[in-house]
């Protein structure tokens, strides 16, 4: 046990040190003190990020009584969360502010649900799974409700809610699996379904353990929650719940569809069915939208869509093409967030005529925005054009049954067009009453846009070493 | 043949030099910037003479770019690599040319935002000058997207103190429409390279590197017409058209002709490359129904243009028809059609870019462009006149002028085609009604130059010094291509 803390748990353990640190301080410490808070919680993130290489990989390491596993695959995801967890933690200044002796309290909730990503990516068993969901999602909750009003509190239930209903889904799906192959081992059901024939109520539980799962990636029959929380959530919160949750939930939604659900037809069908019924009311919802985080909520449900959509055409080729979306996608959004933190922390507001004429007084914010903007909308020289036709790429190989899919997934992309068009659009106008001021952005902010987009352009112009990297990942399985 | 400099050199240099003008760094001063940009597009359009001066059709500027060793996506088979064959070389000059134009006759439609216009600019001639050049299906559509971000700010933006409402919404339209074409090339450039490789092993985007036959006929007619439809937004073939007449109006003068100096060639050029050389065998097939569309084409948008009253939309019109000749050209699928195709496409936008001009100087003087409210102009402005009438003889196709010899040349391309009796019907067809075409231009001239002079037009002045060298450079063009078309016809060996 304590050996296999020592190979593949140590940056765990690492963000576990800091929750508590930060547990301890928030008793102890005084309320004029909180500025620490932040810095606490980048150096742990950033010491996770360093214990990464202690983790062993080669080819699998099984640990916990094989209640955990570690390979390639898990590292890279838990690289993508602890980078993402590092972004969002520098953008939660200004909400700390306004918490004082709740800054500590606050940043290991954060922590918390970081871990509990990390945790859920490495998951071996289905009831580690299910606790690292929920050691995920509870955080998320208060996460959401932190901001200060009606909204953040109406948000943050709405989600429980939602939560609650899909992991008794999930858990449904469990049971049967259970009752089918007596087992809750991932890799050991896997080896139990290749000797028996897979039968009609395996695709069942398969389809319930995903629906489950994807609840908190909104994808359609729990997709509804998105609108509201990030309506009624801080910016930093949702650049948080835009990138982790998405990412620990696509790698552990991904390599069930590997690993022990197989490819049954059924399964296939319905998340199709599933994904293109979340793109097409996401992206239709959104073109009326004004408020641009509402509009952000449904860009994020439809690009989880595409990419439940190819992971659900299981296939080694199509794993790459997901991990490679996944990265470019976190990236971009990320970008989209802090720019949307800077704003609001000077004040402006969310509908899209607050932001008309921003980019005459601050090109250099403006460009980087509208260049992540137009990377979500996959546009060249940004990742997202590479990473649209290689995730698409992957319906295209998946034989010509699923070229309606395809057709009809590219021409939501259309329609997802004219929306993010409609977010750029207003920056570039001239502002009549004419009192834009110069954004104040923290170096932090100023931080992670700029990486952001910088990452964006690059992997856009030379995108050949992330994919064969991913193309490693998911070839080794 | 590897350039691994001049090719790069041509189609990035513009990009570099608008990221250089959007960049802190260079001075706001937009006399100092127009001029810059001006004076670059010259300097451009010298070195794309040179390498057409330099060119041998037997051996095409060919260059592949390798990123640290490696192809520019490995995992896809997709390189970054540029060929530049006879058809390129004609359209990369001609792409040179109509910038350079457009960046002279900026100077009095542009009144703000001169930074953000020029680059945008300059990055819209990237792009087209990449979709020229490319020799790899996924870069080609790189940069078929790419050229639309600019193209909707060119577009949709603010660059004068006017109302710009009908601007943005066209803008947006535009973008809609060619974004949509676009859909259906992704789909069908992953389709072929998704055959191409399970039916020969390779995989790579390279237009040398597609072989069609291996691939089941019925894919392949799939393949044909989602590409088809790509470029029928663009081109426009007749249902898919309606975009081009809300952009060509609403935009600034330069950009429109841009736009149909260039633009709507990228989408000849796109049927030329993919459906005419790689898709060939369901091309043949294909071909007659598309010389009826063109025929419709050539048809319906001349009486359409006839009818209208805004002199921009009469020119918008009339670009269908022209564009409708040049995929009749295609559609011979002999060396003259593409040959006649090409040089359409040199005439007209020539012609194109010389009526939109005279649309907007027009437009800037007399502050309308409805045509029964024009009249007599020609009194005070006699040199917009002479101009005006040159252009307007050139493009009803004159004798001794370049459309003459596109339009003939087009017509007995088709009339000689042995693929099939309905291109035969086709060319008898669209020949009378060419005449069409004199009856809305004439009508242009004859309604706005012509006439009693209204007091409000008294004070209006003729043309100033830059659009004198705009229009005469349009008309030697006209002229000289009229009386030597072997100097474009020898490139395509037709001569």
């Amino acid at each position: 046990m304590i050996n296999d803390f020592f190979n593949i748990f140590l940056p765990q353990g690492c963000l576990i040190l800091f929750i508590l640190i930060h547990l301890v301080l928030s008793i102890f410490i005084s309320p004029k003190y909180h500025r620490y808070a932040r810095p606490i919680s980048c150096v742990g993130i950033s010491l996770g990020i360093v214990l990464l290489t202690t983790v062993q990989t080669e080819p699998q390491y099984f640990g916990f009584k094989n209640a955990v596993m570690s390979d390639a695959y898990t590292l890279f995801f838990h690289f993508l969360i602890l980078l993402c967890g590092f972004f969002v933690a520098l953008l939660t200044k200004n909400l700390v502010k306004s918490m004082k002796q709740n800054a500590y309290t606050f940043h290991a909730i954060l922590l918390t649900a970081i871990l509990g990503g990390m945790c859920v990516v490495s998951a071996n068993d289905f009831i580690s799974l299910f606790i690292s969901v929920e050691l995920l999602s509870f955080p998320t909750y208060f996460l959401i409700a932190s901001k200060k009003g009606y909204f953040s509190k109406e948000a943050s239930f709405k989600y429980l809610i939602t939560n609650a209903v899909s992991t008794g889904v999930f858990l449904f799906g469990v049971s049967y699996l259970y009752g089918l192959t007596s087992s809750l081992n991932i890799s050991e059901i896997y080896e139990t379904i290749i000797e028996q024939d897979p039968s009609l109520l395996y695709s069942f539980s398969g389809i319930l353990i995903v629906l489950g799962l994807v609840s908190k990636l909104a994808i359609f029959p729990f997709a509804n929650w998105v609108l509201d929380v990030f309506k009624g959530s801080e910016t930093s919160i949702l650049a948080f719940l835009s990138t982790i949750p998405k990412i620990a939930l696509f790698g552990i939604v991904c390599r069930l569809l590997v690993f022990s659900l197989g490819s049954s037809f059924e399964l296939t069908f319905v998340i199709a069915i599933m994904a293109i019924v979340t793109a097409i009311w996401a992206n239709t919802y959104a073109i009326r939208e004004k408020n641009v985080k509402v509009i952000l909520a449904c860009s994020s449900a439809a690009n989880a869509a595409y990419v439940i959509l190819v992971a659900g055409l299981v296939s080694e080729y199509n794993l790459s093409t997901v991990i490679f979306y996944l990265t470019c996608y976190v990236l971009m959004n990320l970008g989209v967030f802090a720019f949307l933190n800077i704003t609001e922390s000077n004040g402006i507001g969310y509908n899209l005529e607050d932001y008309k004429g921003l980019y005459h007084k601050n090109h250099g914010l403006a460009v980087a925005y509208a260049v992540c903007i137009i990377g979500l909308a996959g546009f060249p020289i940004t990742s997202g054009f590479v990473s649209k036709i290689y995730l698409f790429s992957g319906i295209a190989n998946s034989g010509l049954i699923f070229l309606p899919f395809l057709i009809a997934v590219l021409l939501l992309t259309v329609v997802a067009l004219y929306y993010y068009l409609k977010l750029i659009r207003p920056l570039f106008e001239t502002s009549e009453n004419a009192n834009v001021n110069i954004l104040s952005a923290l170096f932090s902010q100023k931080f992670v846009l700029v990486v952001c987009t910088v990452l964006t352009v690059l992997i856009g112009v030379y995108p050949e070493k992330i994919i064969e990297l991913c193309k490693f990942i998911a070839y080794n399985i | 043949m590897e350039h691994i400099i001049s090719i790069p050199f041509l189609i990035f240099i513009p990009m570099l030099v608008a990221f250089l003008l959007m960049s802190p760094f260079f001075t706001n001063n937009e006399i100092v910037i127009r001029r810059f940009v001006k004076t670059f597009c010259a300097f451009h359009f010298i070195y794309a003479i040179l390498m057409l001066a330099f060119f041998d059709s037997a051996n095409p500027y060919l260059t592949t770019i390798h990123f640290w060793g490696l192809d520019w996506i490995q995992s896809m088979g997709v390189k970054f690599s540029f060929k530049i064959d006879s058809v390129g070389i004609i359209l990369t000059t001609l792409t040179s040319f109509i910038f350079m134009i457009a960046a002279i006759s900026s100077k009095l439609n542009i009144r703000k935002n001169h930074k953000f216009y020029y680059s945008m600019l300059l990055i819209l001639m990237s792009a087209i000058l990449g979709i020229f050049t490319s020799n790899d299906m996924f870069l080609f559509f790189m940069f078929w997207e790419l050229e639309l971000i600019p193209a909707y700010f060119l577009i949709g933006g603010k660059w004068n103190t006017s109302d710009n409402e009908d601007a943005k919404k066209s803008a947006v339209k535009f973008v809609i429409f060619t974004f949509t074409g676009s859909i259906f090339m992704l789909v069908g450039i992953l389709l072929l390279h998704y055959y191409n490789y399970i039916s020969t092993g390779v995989l790579s985007g390279d237009f040398a590197d597609v072989l069609t036959t291996s691939i089941p006929t019925a894919i392949q007619y799939l393949i044909a017409i989602c590409f088809l439809i790509a470029f029928g937004v663009k081109l426009p073939i007749i249902p898919l058209h309606t975009w081009l007449p809300d952009a060509h109006t609403n935009a600034p003068t330069p950009i429109s002709i841009v736009l149909a100096g260039i633009l709507l060639k990228t989408g000849a050029y796109g049927i030329y490359r993919f459906n005419y050389q790689m898709m060939n065998e369901t091309f043949v097939n294909i071909a007659p129904i598309l010389a009826i569309l063109a025929l419709i084409n050539i048809i319906y948008t001349a009486f359409v243009a006839y009818s209208q009253t805004d002199i921009k939309r009469i020119v918008a019109y009339s670009s269908i028809s022209n564009m409708g000749l040049i995929l009749l050209g295609l559609c011979a699928y002999n060396a003259i059609g593409l040959g006649a195709s090409v040089f359409h496409m040199v005439a007209h936008a020539l012609v194109t870019a010389g009526l939109f001009m005279i649309c907007g100087i027009v437009y800037l003087r007399c502050k309308t462009r409805d045509i029964n409210e024009l009249s007599g102009i020609s009194s005070n402005m006699p040199r917009l006149f002479g101009f005006a009438t040159l252009i307007v003889l050139a493009s009803i196709g004159v004798p001794a002028f370049a459309p003459f010899i596109g339009e003939i040349t087009t017509i007995m391309a088709s009339f000689f085609s042995e693929m099939n009796d309905v291109l035969k019907f086709v060319a008898v067809f669209a020949l009378p009604l060419l005449i069409v075409s004199s009856c809305y231009m004439l009508k242009f001239l004859h309604k706005g130059f012509f006439g009693e002079i209204k007091e409000s037009f008294v004070k209006v002045n003729d043309i100033s010094m830059h659009e004198f060298v705009v229009l005469s450079a349009i008309t030697i063009g006209l002229i000289l291509f009229g009386i030597f078309p072997n100097v474009i016809l020898n490139l395509m060996e037709l001569g």
